[in-house]
């Protein structure tokens, strides 16, 4: 593994890898300047693994997880570059679906890459499975892949449902978008009802019709066709229901978003997110917006399905003791940038990046001496067009003459621990004078 | 079951409010000089002036007299229209068959237009289709209507010709039967296409100038009310799921956005029917706004008193629709917050 | 006074409200100078003057910049005089509804209970009339005069006033700073002076700017209609007289003091809604 190829994919293959962000930019314009929200990040995330992403507010760990669905607004979003490639699955033609030694019980496996035929070429990168890059796919394949390979969780659960339409409605949708051919199959529609009414049927569990369409479609010979198709994605709907746990689904499913506790209100969420089985799940912090109590059943939740479905997910939080506890490798974010990377119990334990140590240090613990909180001084530094250096330099307690002059970039430190941090590796031809020195500490 | 409740609390308040109208028409009609002068007709004479004191009891407390004048009222007698030379309550239903065509023609206009073009700006944020309807809506609410009718006339009528004033030709009019005083529904229940086309050649003129104001401010709450949601997080939410961009506008944006402008809408009709009157005077429209504009100009104070007691109780029900019609929309305000 | 400075720049700073801040300065530099750029008519200068030599010119002609109406009166005499009765009108108007409404909407709010109930309950009914037809009815019943008109405005338009300070009373009261006042002993008039008004006196000074321009435009409206004395040099009155002339294409008798009722609500109503923007984007104020 080098600098310019921090998850070491060329050198070996990883076919392990559903996700692998490179070198991603993106900016933003306001009257005050070019605003670099995110400034060349690069991380990959496994298959099945849990990845957290821990920074304070406005290090671009939000911008970062929503770049992946491209659903950063263009204006005031401009430049965006780098990319992030992504290997969805599909079903295993083996089991179908249901778990076998071929897909390792998950039901789903990768394709090969339909421009090498699995030997491997540059669109794939190397590794022979198909793979998209999600900045640069078109608009309606990206919308294929939301909800369905790649699906996101938000952070205020009431305010990422719509008020206006009933729990019912909403998670329909992901169905409806995704999965209608299931659902005419376990309505009893055939490919063969090619007839008028079967089209509108068809087209209805697509969300293609029209106000007049629909309103043929409540006439009856045709909406007993139409009741039909929806009972059965009320089924669908009430599985996944079931699945979060939610009490009396088929009540739950008629009420209204502002009728349910927050808790409940995220359990549909992760519900909706999960229906179609994705290979990645982002969470943007959602267990902000809850109560304590309420958090921790959450992220069990969160934990029990993502084992179950053996879906990747990528756990966005400013709570760093939270991500501990549910992240398998953590990623510290700062200023738009990756500060340190790796195992989350390695960098709980042994945390290398002076703003990591900060981190880690600030947090109130019973077995601390009374005394003062520790805070890490100053502030974030505001982001239009920052000069190439440390960004951290400013309120770091080891900086040197080289934190002030040049960028540091992730080096490994150990194994799978990666920083980004003079301390850890010196330019090469940098004079000692000009480098951090391990031993002086503010405390 | 709050609704109802709410429903409930609105309808025990209107009644007393309409007391408060009458009380504040009843007013009126005192310091307009003599009282019992919407009653008379050019025709009574000294015997029949008499008695009218008398049923009116004008030599007892003013309380009474306003019971005696409210309770003539709930029982149809309006006075009598100078201007119309016959009762008021005779000539009434008619007129208002009139007024309510061109009343519902505009809110037509206006709430198609409004809310379309509202949408069309709000989803195409700070390009040309927004500055364009930013222009219409703020010129919109600042425009005189006799002005802009006046233009309109200029530029439709007497320029360009295309369209004519007045309701109808008179002839096409009279070869029709009128069972609901509506020209247009009663030219389809006669089934006859140039009767039809006759009204609706007649009404485009002064619908959309009376419209133009209403589409002004229902496009610009529509706006930016759309504009509002479209920042709020399930519309990404919607888009995370897949949905394509015109079902993410329709079926969650602007669904969310119709809400408050259902207000607006409401709203707008309180304008449409004080622009009847100014309206119904350019475009020679026989309705309740010519007939009272008429009475103003010559003293039928039975008429003017007619018709803000009409125009007041038609707000106050108008009003209260929208309100439960808003309850009902966003459950939110339902649950009292 | 620094806050004075920084919402000025602030307000300017926005093209649209800017540009109706200038179209209101030049329309009050023209009624304000009325006297001196035209020849004021005798004996009464707000009446039109006639010129029985020149009836109905078109604009151009000379003399007469925009045309003349069916009587000889100069158009352009008509829009700077006509400007001059506006300004009166709304001045009065505005001033009057703003002192009354936020005087009874204060005691409203401020004190609550049975004096609310009451005074509100009035508002109500005066709301449940459209305002048109009660500013119709009001000068009709008067008599047709433009001081009745003014009169009638005035009775109609101060109930906004009234709703809108009682809900900032009864929100500003609740906030703590005025028990703190209270609790140091300061007389409930002091309070309201101090700490209640300053604060919810922002959506009343965005209510009457827009009221400035509306209110014009209900007069105008009023005297179309023929409520006020004919031969009045007042836009309403100019467009209602030049009505005649329009099947015979004599358009400019109507066209330019409409324009003008229009310039000055479209004015008043870009600046109220700027200063709106400056002041409390939240606030929701009535057309």
């Amino acid at each position: 593994m080098t600098a310019a190829d921090p998850a070491g994919i060329s050198a070996a293959v990883r076919t392990d890898v559903v996700a692998s962000v490179r070198d991603l930019r993106v900016y933003f314009g306001t009257k005050a300047g070019i605003v670099h929200a995110v400034d060349g990040v690069d991380f990959d995330i496994r298959d099945g693994e849990t990845l957290g992403l821990v920074g304070e507010t406005g290090c671009g760990k939000s911008v970062t997880a929503r770049s992946f669905l491209r659903l950063v607004p263009m204006p005031p979003g401009i430049a965006v570059s780098g990319s992030i490639l992504f290997r969805p699955r599909s079903q295993c033609t083996a089991c179908g679906g249901a778990g076998c030694a071929v897909c390792e019980n998950t039901g789903r496996v990768v394709s090969d890459c339909q421009h090498c035929s699995g030997s491997g070429c540059p669109s794939c990168d190397g590794s022979g499975v198909e793979t998209v890059d999600l900045m640069s796919i078109s608009e309606r394949q990206l919308r294929q892949i939301r909800g369905d390979r790649i699906a996101m969780i938000f952070q205020d659960p009431g305010k990422a449902l719509n008020p206006a339409l009933s729990i019912r409605d909403q998670l329909g949708e992901v169905f409806f978008t995704h999965r209608s051919q299931e659902l005419l199959d376990r309505a009893g529609f055939g490919a063969s009802d090619a007839d008028g009414a079967g089209v509108l049927v068809q087209r209805h569990a697509a969300l293609r019709t029209r106000g007049i369409e629909r309103m043929i479609l409540a006439v009856p010979p045709l909406r007993g066709k139409r009741n039909a198709l929806m009972a059965s994605a009320d089924d669908m709907i009430v599985d996944a229901l079931s699945e979060t746990q939610i009490p009396n689904p088929r009540k739950v499913m008629d009420r209204y978003p502002h009728e349910l506790s927050g808790g409940m209100k995220q359990r549909v969420m992760i519900a909706q997110a999960l229906a179609c089985d994705p290979d990645l799940l982002i969470a943007d912090e959602p267990t902000t917006a809850l109560d304590v109590t309420v958090q921790a059943r959450i992220m069990d939740l969160i934990s029990e399905l993502q084992e179950r479905h053996r879906t990747a997910v990528l756990y966005i939080s400013h709570d760093l003791s939270l991500v501990r506890r549910i992240a398998d490798r953590t990623a510290v974010m700062y200023a738009g940038q990756i500060a340190e990377i790796g195992e989350s119990e390695q960098i709980f334990r042994d945390p290398q990046h002076p703003y990591t140590r900060g981190l880690i240090d600030a947090i109130p613990s019973v077995t601390h001496e009374r005394g003062r909180l520790a805070a890490i001084a100053g502030n974030v530094p505001e982001l239009i067009d920052p000069d190439p250096v440390c960004r951290f330099a400013s309120r770091c307690s080891y900086a040197a003459a080289v934190c002030e002059t040049t960028e540091p970039a992730l080096h490994v430190a150990d194994g799978e621990h990666m920083v980004a941090c003079f301390l850890h590796n010196a330019p090469p031809g940098t004079p000692a004078a000009d480098l951090p020195v391990r031993a002086r500490s503010a405390r | 079951m709050q609704i109802r409740d709410y429903v409930l609390r609105r309808l025990m308040v209107l009644p007393l409010l309409i007391v408060g109208v009458s009380i504040i028409v009843f007013a009126l009609t005192r310091i307009g000089g003599s009282p019992i002068g919407i009653y008379l007709s050019h025709e009574m004479n000294a015997e029949e002036v008499a008695e009218l004191e008398e049923k009116f009891h004008l030599n007892d407390p003013v309380p009474v007299q306003y019971y005696y004048w409210a309770s003539g009222v709930l029982t149809g007698d309006l006075g009598w229209s100078g201007v119309a030379a016959a009762p008021v309550i005779d000539v009434f239903p008619d007129k208002l068959a009139a007024t309510m065509e061109l009343a519902f023609a505009s809110a037509i206009v206006a709430v198609t237009l409004g809310i379309g073009l509202g949408t069309f700006a709000g989803a195409r944020r700070d390009r040309a289709p927004d500055h364009i309807t930013r222009v219409v809506s703020i010129s919109g609410a600042a425009m005189p209507l006799f002005w802009f009718a006046i233009l309109m006339l200029i530029v439709f009528w007497v320029g360009l010709g295309w369209f004519p004033i007045g309701r109808s030709d008179p002839e096409i009019f009279a070869s029709i039967g009128h069972p609901t005083g509506l020209y247009t529904v009663d030219a389809v229940l006669a089934g006859s296409w140039t009767a039809f086309r006759d009204a609706i050649w007649h009404l485009v003129l002064p619908a959309v100038t009376l419209g133009y104001g209403a589409t002004a401010i229902i496009a610009r709450m529509m706006r930016s009310s759309l504009v509002e949601e479209l920042q709020e997080d399930y519309v990404d939410a919607a888009r995370a799921k897949g949905l394509a961009e015109r079902l993410v506008l329709r079926r969650h944006a602007r669904r969310n956005a119709l809400i408050p402008t259902v207000t607006v809408i409401g709203l707008s009709f309180g304008f449409l029917l004080q622009g009847t009157v100014v309206a119904e005077i350019i475009f020679r429209w026989p309705g309740l706004g010519r007939w009272m504009a008429d009475s103003v100009l010559r003293g039928d104070q039975a008429t003017i008193m007619a018709y803000v007691l009409f125009t007041s109780v038609l707000f106050l029900f108008v009003n209260l629709v929208v309100d439960v019609v808003y309850a009902y929309l966003d459950r939110r305000v339902v649950l009292g917050v | 006074m620094r806050r004075a400075g920084e919402l000025t720049a602030n307000v300017l700073s926005n093209p649209t409200t800017l540009a109706g801040l200038i179209i209101i300065t030049l329309m009050i530099g023209m009624a304000l100078l009325a006297p001196w750029i035209t020849t004021p008519n005798t004996p009464n200068p707000t009446q039109m003057p006639r010129d029985w030599g020149a009836i109905a010119v078109p604009p151009g002609s000379p003399g007469h910049p925009l045309g003349t109406t069916n009587t000889g009166g100069d158009v352009l005499y008509g829009v700077i005089w006509g400007a001059r009765t506006s300004l009166r009108l709304s001045l009065i108007v505005v001033g009057v509804t703003v002192t009354v409404g936020v005087a009874v909407g204060s005691l409203a709010g401020y004190r609550g209970g049975r004096i609310d109930e009451i005074l509100m309950r009035i508002v109500d009914v005066f709301l449940s009339i459209p305002e048109l037809i009660f500013a119709l009815a009001i000068a009709a019943v008067l008599g047709p005069s433009f001081r009745n008109i003014i009169l009638a405005l005035a009775v109609v338009f101060w109930v906004k006033y009234a709703r809108i300070m009682r809900a900032q009373v009864i929100s500003v009261k609740q906030n703590e700073y005025v028990d703190a006042a209270r609790v140091i002993g300061d007389s409930p008039l002091r309070i309201f002076r101090k700490d209640v008004l300053p604060n919810a006196i922002t959506p009343v000074i965005v209510q009457a700017t827009l009221d400035m321009g509306n209110i014009v435009l209900v007069g105008a409206t009023l005297s179309f209609i023929g409520l006020a004395e004919a031969g009045l040099a007042e836009w309403g009155v100019l467009v209602s007289e030049g009505q005649a002339g329009i099947s015979a294409g004599r358009w400019w008798a109507s066209t330019f003091p409409g324009l003008m009722v229009f310039l000055w609500a479209l004015a008043f109503n870009l600046l109220g809604d700027g200063l709106r923007d400056v002041l409390d984007p939240r606030t929701e104020t009535s057309r």
